[in-house]
């Protein structure tokens, strides 16, 4: 078995009487982009601060290859980190910023020069060089903060919610320079985010935490296509969970019998359930179809409003047990079938359906 | 017309504003500007015009010494407020505010206590027999009581004590105003703690410390009480002297020579604090 670069064993922070983390466990393999993404108090914040030492986990290791960092003071553990709000030093020019870590590691002035001009034509800011933070902008000021993170090739990048000052615009834009910047360096990424978005566009694997636990890790098209709990179906792209009873379950393939009493076979079953245990059936609103193909359930539904969102409609429809789903068909789609309001079928493939079990405590309704 | 009532308004507002001025101009013209003009005149005209009094204090000997005594004394004192003052400031910044405001009406309570009193108390704690030495011998750490009051140490004790607010209380304004996250900043870039206080956190509150110590070093020069009960006859200060020239040798002239010397001095320090502190902040803000 090979050595994993960096590792977190058990870890576990509590705070009095809450904790915060509850034995984490996670490898990361050198080079890759790992994004903890959570709603906020889910812990993925407190993962991060322990790996970056701000905070003593109260059990648990973080091992960076192979040798434990907790005994490591912050300030040894050559770590470099990108925080959410501008932590650049204000008194200290752009150059001086990205010198500084090479400064308090007392490294020759040629050095540090060659390197400084290296880290802003990285982050494309040559000709900011002289000006001191306050006269950049937000977003300017972050990719400062990655040349000063980057200056002395760390092993690895915590980013802590980086982008969550910007407007939606900057961040697109910075998500891009991070992704560039992650395929030129190689560095090991660890990114906190409450945005899925944000996560499913820049990471190679997603953590997904709640209440202090990993939910379900694994790529984005993981997480998406196969949640394995309403939790992180509900949270990862868009979802309508209907109300089903479970029939039975043969060789993985469930059948169940929705709310107007419609039955559909062939589900996903996530886990196992009792015959008549209530249940919910997600389908992403992508998946529902407006023309019948073979092996496709169908849903009766009432269409209540049509949307037009450039490449896709999304059409607000209600069944006929009086739940309300949201579907988006391709633009294209819509308009050779029909989408306008009034009765009619809906269809899905049952093998792109989820089954999980009901009722959730925090699962969400029809999130968008 | 709309265009009339405007200038009617516009003009007639400058002098109205100047009326309302007018007592709190005479205030400070007379108790302030006249007494300043008056102090001069006196300096050269007393007992005969021209420049003596001046040409007596620069060119005597013992009168240089007082001056440069001051000037000891008020630096010395300002770099101890500051290297005391520092760490206090800092526990005030970063602490709970609820804690932080109880800590800050100590502080504020000891300013109200009346002078006099708190440099008598240094004076029992300070002396011969005093507590401190008698704690010190006691255990046996000293078998000499220190010579703790009548010199310069005494001095410095008693006004670092009442200086102290002055410096505490800009400085909390100016660690409050930085970004903890900063520091933590520093310290994954590598920095050690000394270095992220020496490189970050130091020249960050440079303003405040500016300007608490431009405060406590002019309130130093002309300080009287503090010096003269916990000072001795060897190191006597500038406010001592001015008090001896005018109730003891009633030579009022020398001691308005004096006064006025030390008032020119004060602001030449004032401007070029500005100078400092306000180009820097200047290019700080750009």
């Amino acid at each position: 078995m090979t050595q994993p670069f960096l590792s977190i064993r058990k870890l576990r922070k509590a705070f009095g009487a809450f904790t915060a983390v509850h034995n984490v466990t996670l490898d990361i393999p050198k080079g890759e982009f790992l994004t903890f993404l959570g709603p906020s108090g889910s812990g993925k914040s407190t993962t991060l601060y322990a790996i970056a030492g701000f905070q003593d986990p109260t059990s648990g290791d973080v091992l960076l290859q192979g040798k434990s960092l907790l005994s490591v003071p912050s300030h040894k553990r050559n770590i470099g980190m990108v925080f959410q709000r501008y932590t650049l030093f204000p008194h200290l020019s752009v150059a001086e910023n990205v010198a500084f870590p090479l400064r308090v590691r007392r490294r020759p002035e040629t050095e540090v020069r060659r390197k400084v001009a290296d880290m802003l034509s990285l982050v494309r800011l040559e000709s900011f060089a002289e000006r001191l933070p306050a006269a950049l902008s937000g977003g300017q000021q972050q990719r400062v903060a990655l040349a000063r993170a980057l200056a002395y090739d760390p092993p690895i990048l915590l980013m802590d919610e980086p982008l969550s000052a910007l407007d939606k615009k900057l961040r697109e834009e910075i998500q891009a320079e991070i992704r560039r910047i992650h395929r030129e360096t190689g560095v090991t990424i660890l990114y906190v985010t409450h945005d899925q978005e944000e996560a499913l566009h820049l990471s190679d694997r997603i953590a997904l935490f709640r209440d202090g636990r990993i939910e379900q890790i694994g790529t984005g098209e993981d997480l998406y296509l196969r949640p394995t709990t309403d939790f992180v179906a509900g949270f990862i792209g868009n979802s309508n969970f209907l109300a089903a009873e479970h029939l039975e379950t043969v060789g993985g393939a469930s059948t169940i019998r929705l709310a107007d009493g419609a039955l559909v076979s062939g589900i996903n079953a996530n886990g196992s359930f009792a015959p008549g245990q209530k249940t919910r059936l997600m389908i992403r609103p992508e998946a529902f179809r407006l023309e019948r193909s073979s092996n496709n359930a169908e849903l009766s539904v009432e269409i209540v409003d049509v949307a037009f969102y450039g490449e896709r409609r999304r059409i607000v429809a209600r069944t006929s047990a009086g739940q309300e789903i949201d579907i988006r068909p391709t633009s294209s789609a819509a308009a050779t079938h029909d989408a306008s309001p009034g009765r009619r079928q809906v269809f899905f493939d049952p093998a792109g359906a989820f089954l999980f079990p009901a009722p959730s405590k925090t699962g969400k309704e029809l999130t968008y | 017309m709309s265009v009339e009532a405007q200038q009617g308004i516009t003009t007639s507002r400058i002098p109205a504003g100047l009326g309302g001025l007018f007592p709190a101009l005479i205030l400070i013209g007379l108790f302030f500007v006249v007494p300043v003009l008056a102090l001069l005149l006196r300096s050269v005209t007393d007992p005969a015009p021209g420049l003596q009094n001046y040409a007596a204090l620069l060119g005597d000997g013992t009168y240089v010494r007082v001056f440069f005594n001051t000037f000891v004394v008020a630096f010395v004192v300002t770099i101890v407020t500051v290297v005391v003052a520092f760490p206090v400031a800092w526990m005030l910044a970063i602490m709970p505010p609820a804690l932080a405001s109880i800590l800050f009406g100590i502080i504020i309570l000891s300013m109200w206590t009346n002078l006099l009193t708190r440099t008598y108390a240094w004076m029992v704690l300070l002396q011969r027999t005093g507590v401190i030495n008698r704690a010190l011998m006691g255990a046996g750490i000293i078998d000499q009581p220190l010579p703790l009051i009548n010199n310069l140490t005494g001095v410095t004790i008693g006004m670092v004590y009442i200086m102290l607010p002055f410096m505490i209380l800009p400085l909390v304004g100016t660690l409050r105003a930085i970004d903890p996250m900063t520091l933590r900043a520093a310290a994954l870039c590598g920095a050690s703690p000394f270095a992220a206080f020496r490189r970050i956190l130091l020249p960050l509150s440079l303003p405040g410390i500016a300007a608490g110590g431009l405060m406590v070093f002019v309130m130093s020069l002309g300080y009287f009480v503090t010096p003269a009960l916990l000072g001795g006859t060897s190191n006597m200060m500038l406010a001592e002297m001015i008090a001896q020239m005018i109730q003891s040798l009633l030579n009022w002239g020398l001691g308005s020579a004096a006064a006025f010397i030390l008032l020119v001095v004060t602001m030449a320090l004032y401007a070029l604090q500005l100078r400092l502190v306000g180009s820097k902040r200047a290019a700080g803000g750009a």
